[in-house]
């Protein structure tokens, strides 16, 4: 749909002009989000500044029925930001101001523009953490809401959900309201919070967050522990979970991938000598603390087909290990033409399974499926790499690829996407997976909050 | 090959602060960690033992505290670590500093050679390799990028300068500081550091010198003082330039001159 | 010169207990009923000014005086090479002569290497009262050891009472191993520079990563030795008239004879690291075509500066993903930084906040790099930059 140029001058009555961009004046960027894969421009771009401002734009479009969709700081890899049916697209960057810390409460009120890196940052400043940590840290707040995102840490402190105590949001009929609160417990009636959590932009506006802090662990020291088999490093993630030690995070890693964030980087990682690694992370309040975790987990590894296991327990150790880490996904970008991605979550106890199978995959159909990811929470993170392929075969190949591993995901009881969303890209592997009845609900959903699904059209379930 | 490798505790940030009242360095809460510069020597010494057999010693100089750094050495793969420690020490300078090492170093025993980090985190002098080397008689290579090999008696090194590179040869003993990112310190070793557990760290005193003149050592034995120490004043306030495009270049231009750049 | 006392007498366990507090690096423990001072000592005294009164004293040592007047001259060691002097040493000659002013000091330089004619010459055109040379074949090319003992011969001839090296590769490693050999003072890196009456230099540097100055002197030691980086102080405009004698120097062949053996010079490869470089010129979205590149490389070219970009250019095939700066990218730490339409996303600056001088131009005057620069240009990239280009261009003539 397109506007008509009343609806237009009467958006820019609402709204100051020097946050308003309309047809050719929008930016490239805001055709597509960070993957690239789904692209389409909206009629009219609003840099919003308030809660206000979005409900008076909603009523508007409320009566007006035109879509709307929200964005951040377009760092998704599913679609989910893209205005695909045209309209307004309201993006939350301006929103980006922390409103209050509540050291009583622990908890932080924030805008949702405000960008995770800034809330960690202001968070650890007050000597707290705020515990979800995803690989992108420019990704806003709001953003990682709508997703659920999960992050780095999720095995310890689990993901954005668990850290969500109460929202602000703006209803599709502009209507304002306030879900949750600073309450620590809540069992009053449905969580309409945690149904805003996760639903990409479908159901409401997020326009405030009030989110849990936790006191900030003063040590951190990750452990590097080398394999000769992929199986043997991921073999070891349940029997670590079961020695009842906490590590914060348990990523995988295959040597070629390090490899990649080498040559991307322009910086050597400390060992690379060997098929396949395991890294790991503990936080605790004191060095010895610390040391009684990794002590159990770091021994057991040992006995049982680590070769080594290496400290990463300086700023300098840790840089060098981490920024590889945080350069995976640009690394593998790198390293192809053009790349899609498979964000499957899978039982802990599975991943070896399925990430063996993934390269079943790309033996079979001969393309390359690099991967990396999340091994104490089960979320992999597949890329299918284009390389010199022509159009007709990559598309082909992709299809075949994607659907085979989703079977796969759905054979050992996964998910489709464990933080990246569904957005526009996965819709039809999630209905493949839930069944019928559950979109049925969701689409109801869907209906009680924005009964002329002008939210983020398009997205999640398929309106029709 | 006998390597021995000069490692230093430093403070765990250089985001240190001076305290207005005394003068002096704020050090509370601030945890100690490897110059990170020695990560590098240590690496370069590891990886010629691998090549070219021997072993490779771990010394530092500092408090009793300072042992743990010659063990991270030894976890990361080094065969010994000694500490040079005695009260008589405190408050040397760079020179007294290179002068106690290389007593220490004597006492230590006989190495092919000697390797440091190019400079600390700390004291950003890049001095006590040099002085050292001058106190122990030996020539030396700064600013060492990588070990090229090492013939028979002779190691050739390839030299950092400016704006080209040299490769030398030299005869050992001699003594080389490693520059910064020359290559990828390897991690200390959970597996080293079960099998090191029961690991003593070697301590040398002012007693087991051949040299023990106090006047030499700590305070008596450095020429310089420091009269104060204060924070650097931050001068770094934005400067806002608007107005005629075609101006701005020549502002920008009597910048860029007035910095030095041009 | 002195050394911390204790007085045992008069220690009590709550009294230990205090001192242990004071001191900053805990050196000071209480064992068996005695207070002791252990290695971890760095002599703040902060135990003597701060402590109990009495428990701990500082006790000054009788220490010989030397005779400062035997020690005379500023000299400053003119770096040559290939028939080149190294520009730092005409601005380490114009401080000289400030230095040596008050005390009517003269302003030695030294030069070392093979074929000096010229160069000799030159450094008179600076204000020098004398030239030192060491002109030998086994000299021409610099090695540390054989360096050190000219250095070594000309203190001992000449007894300058500071010694200045330009803080260059070759002069941080040559310069503490001369001051090793007379056991003297070296304060590297020294951004002021003050000369007391009594022939004492104030030297002033930077410590922890330039987040601590020091204020450093050399009371009873000659020569003070001293080494200032490349470009922190002016030079002084050559003079038409020249100046000063020239004294040449003889050493020994055994003493010029190198114990390093040069193999090979070997240019340095030249790898895109931008995280590795002294100057960047950054462009980013404000650029609007691929050609206008070639008008910012042609800048870049000019500064000796590499170019980089932020992440959209990387999108668009611009550049190498190497030249990326961001949180996706290179960190990096440049001297200067100039970015050119770059609006500066969170991204972008948290790859180049650590920048020591930031300069941005960018259209936009609410544009967020303009938080972070140090020196904001608010106008048309394609305006400034050829005005700055034909100034440079000028400039070299």
């Amino acid at each position: 749909m397109s506007l008509t140029n009343e609806q237009l001058s009467f958006l820019k009555k609402i709204v100051d002009s020097s946050r308003v961009w309309i047809g050719e004046e929008i930016g490239e960027d805001y055709s597509h989000d960070e993957l690239g894969g789904v692209s389409g421009y909206p009629d009219i771009l609003i840099k919003v500044l308030s809660t206000e401002e979005i409900a008076a734009i909603m009523k508007y479009a409320y009566e007006q029925e035109i879509p709307v969709v929200v964005r951040g700081s377009g760092t998704g890899l599913v679609g989910a930001a893209v205005a695909i049916k045209g309209g307004i697209m309201l993006e939350t960057t301006m929103m980006n101001h922390i409103l209050e810390l509540d050291e009583e409460n622990l908890t932080v009120t924030v805008e949702p523009g405000v960008l995770l890196m800034e809330l960690a940052k202001y968070a650890e400043d007050h000597q707290f953490l705020y515990p979800p940590d995803p690989g992108e840290k420019s990704a806003t707040i709001g953003g990682n809401v709508s997703t659920n995102a999960g992050g780095m840490r999720a095995v310890k402190y689990g993901v954005t959900r668990d850290y969500v105590r109460g929202m602000t949001v703006v209803l599709p009929n502009g209507t304002i309201e306030h879900l949750g609160g600073k309450i620590v417990k809540n069992s009053s009636g449905y969580s309409l919070k945690d149904l805003l959590i996760g639903s990409e932009g479908t159901l409401a506006i997020i326009t405030e967050l009030i989110l849990k802090l936790v006191p900030l662990p003063e040590k951190s020291v990750s452990l590097l522990i080398p394999y000769a088999k992929m199986e043997d490093a991921i073999g070891a993630v349940p029997e670590i979970i079961r020695l009842k030690s906490s590590p914060t995070a348990i990523e995988f890693m295959e040597r070629e991938v390090i490899c990649f964030a080498e040559e991307f980087l322009g910086k050597k990682f400390p060992d690379t000598k060997n098929p396949a690694y395991l890294l790991l992370t503990f936080d605790g309040n004191s060095e010895a603390q610390v040391e009684r975790e990794y002590d159990k987990v770091a021994g057991y590894c040992l006995e049982h087909g680590a070769l080594d296991v290496f400290l990463v327990d300086t700023p300098e150790r840790k840089d060098a290990v981490w920024s590889a880490r945080g350069a995976f996904l640009e690394a593998i970008k790198a390293s192809t033409t053009e790349m899609d991605e498979c964000d499957v979550v899978v039982p802990r106890n599975r991943i070896a399974e399925f990430i063996r199978y993934t390269h079943e995959l790309a033996m079979k159909y001969d393309i390359r499926i690099p991967s990396f990811g999340h091994a104490g929470d089960g979320n992999l993170h597949i890329y299918i790499c284009r390389d010199k392929l022509d159009e007709q075969v990559w598309k082909e190949k992709l299809e075949k690829v994607f659907e085979e591993m989703y079977e796969k995901a759905a054979e050992v009881g996964g998910a489709v996407s464990g933080e990246h969303g569904i957005g526009f890209a996965k819709k039809e592997y999630l209905r493949e997976q839930i069944g019928e009845e559950q979109i049925r609900i969701m689409r109801g959903i869907k209906q009680v909050f924005d009964p002329k699904g002008l939210l983020n059209p398009g997205k999640v379930i398929s309106g029709e | 090959m006998k390597i021995l490798v000069c490692i230093k505790q430093v403070p765990g940030t250089t985001m240190v602060e001076v305290d207005e009242e005394t003068g002096v360095l704020k050090r509370d809460g601030v945890e100690s960690k490897m110059n990170p510069f020695d990560l590098f020597a240590i690496e370069q010494a590891l990886s010629l033992r691998e090549m070219y057999g021997g072993n490779v010693d771990v010394i530092s100089m500092g408090p009793g505290q300072a042992a743990a750094v010659l063990k991270e050495a030894v976890y990361m793969g080094a065969d010994k670590g000694i500490l040079i420690s005695d009260r008589s020490f405190a408050g040397a300078d760079v020179v007294a500093t290179s002068y106690t090492l290389s007593q220490g170093v004597q006492k230590a025993g006989q190495y092919d050679l000697i390797i440091c980090g190019k400079q600390t985190t700390d004291g950003d002098t890049a001095q006590v390799g040099p002085e050292m080397a001058e106190c122990l008689h030996m020539v030396h290579v700064a600013n060492v990028e990588q070990v090229v090999a090492v013939e028979k008696n002779d190691i050739i090194v390839l030299e950092n300068q400016e704006n080209y590179q040299r490769e030398l040869r030299l005869a050992m003993p001699c003594l080389l500081t490693i520059e910064k990112d020359a290559n990828t310190p390897r991690l200390p070793s959970y597996k080293r550091k079960l099998e090191k557990r029961e690991l003593e760290i070697e301590t040398i005193t002012l007693a087991d010198f051949a040299d023990k003149d106090k006047k030499h050592y700590g305070l008596a034995g450095s020429p310089t003082q420091v009269e104060r120490i204060f924070p650097p004043e931050k001068n770094m306030s934005s400067q806002r330039y608007e107005g005629d495009a075609s101006e701005l270049g020549n502002v920008l231009f009597g910048l860029l001159h007035e910095k030095k750049f041009v | 010169m002195g050394f911390l006392k204790v007085h045992q007498e008069s220690v009590t366990p709550e009294i230990a207990e205090k001192m242990c507090e004071i001191c900053p690096f805990h050196a000071i423990s209480y064992n068996e009923g005695k207070l002791e001072i252990g290695a971890g000592c760095k002599m703040c005294k902060l135990c003597v000014k701060n402590g109990v009164s009495g428990v701990v004293t500082y006790e000054e040592e009788e220490v010989e005086e030397i005779d400062k007047s035997l020690w005379n001259g500023i000299a400053v060691f003119a770096e040559w090479e290939d028939g080149k002097i190294h520009p730092v040493v005409y601005e380490l000659l114009g401080k000289a002569r400030e230095l040596a002013k008050v005390n009517a000091h003269p302003v030695y330089a030294l030069l070392v290497g093979c074929g000096l004619e010229d160069a000799t010459e030159e450094l008179r055109h600076y204000g020098v009262d004398c030239v030192y040379c060491y002109d030998a074949e086994l000299l021409q090319e610099y090695q540390v050891d054989s360096y050190a003992n000219v250095v070594g011969d000309f203190v001992e001839k000449v007894h300058p009472s500071v010694m200045m090296f330009g803080a260059t590769v070759k002069g941080r490693s040559l310069a503490p191993r001369a001051a090793a050999r007379f056991h003297t003072g070296l304060t590297a890196d020294c951004t002021v520079l003050e000369m007391k009456d009594n022939t004492d230099l104030v030297q002033i540097r930077p410590a922890f990563g330039g987040n601590i100055m020091a204020q450093i002197i050399t009371p009873n030691s000659r020569p003070q030795f001293c080494t200032v980086r490349y470009k922190v102080f002016s030079a002084p405009k050559r003079t038409d008239e020249v100046s000063g004698h020239i004294e040449k120097m003889v050493l020994t062949e055994e003493k010029m004879q190198s114990k390093v053996q040069l193999e090979k010079k070997i240019e340095k490869p030249k790898t895109i690291d931008i995280a590795e470089a002294d100057v960047i010129v950054a462009v980013g979205r404000g650029l609007q075509s691929q050609n206008d590149l070639t008008l910012v490389q042609e800048f870049a070219d000019k500064l000796g500066a590499q170019m980089a970009c932020t992440r959209p250019l990387i999108e668009a095939g611009w550049f190498d993903p190497k030249r990326q700066i961001g949180l996706s990218g290179r960190t990096v730490k440049p001297k200067l930084i100039i970015t050119i339409g770059i609006s500066g996303s969170v991204q972008f600056v948290a790859g180049m906040k650590g920048a020591e001088c930031i300069v941005a131009i960018n259209q936009d005057k609410n544009a967020s790099i303009f938080d972070v620069a140090h020196y904001c240009f608010v106008g048309d990239l394609y305006e400034i930059l050829p005005q700055l280009l034909a100034q440079l261009k000028g400039g070299t003539k």
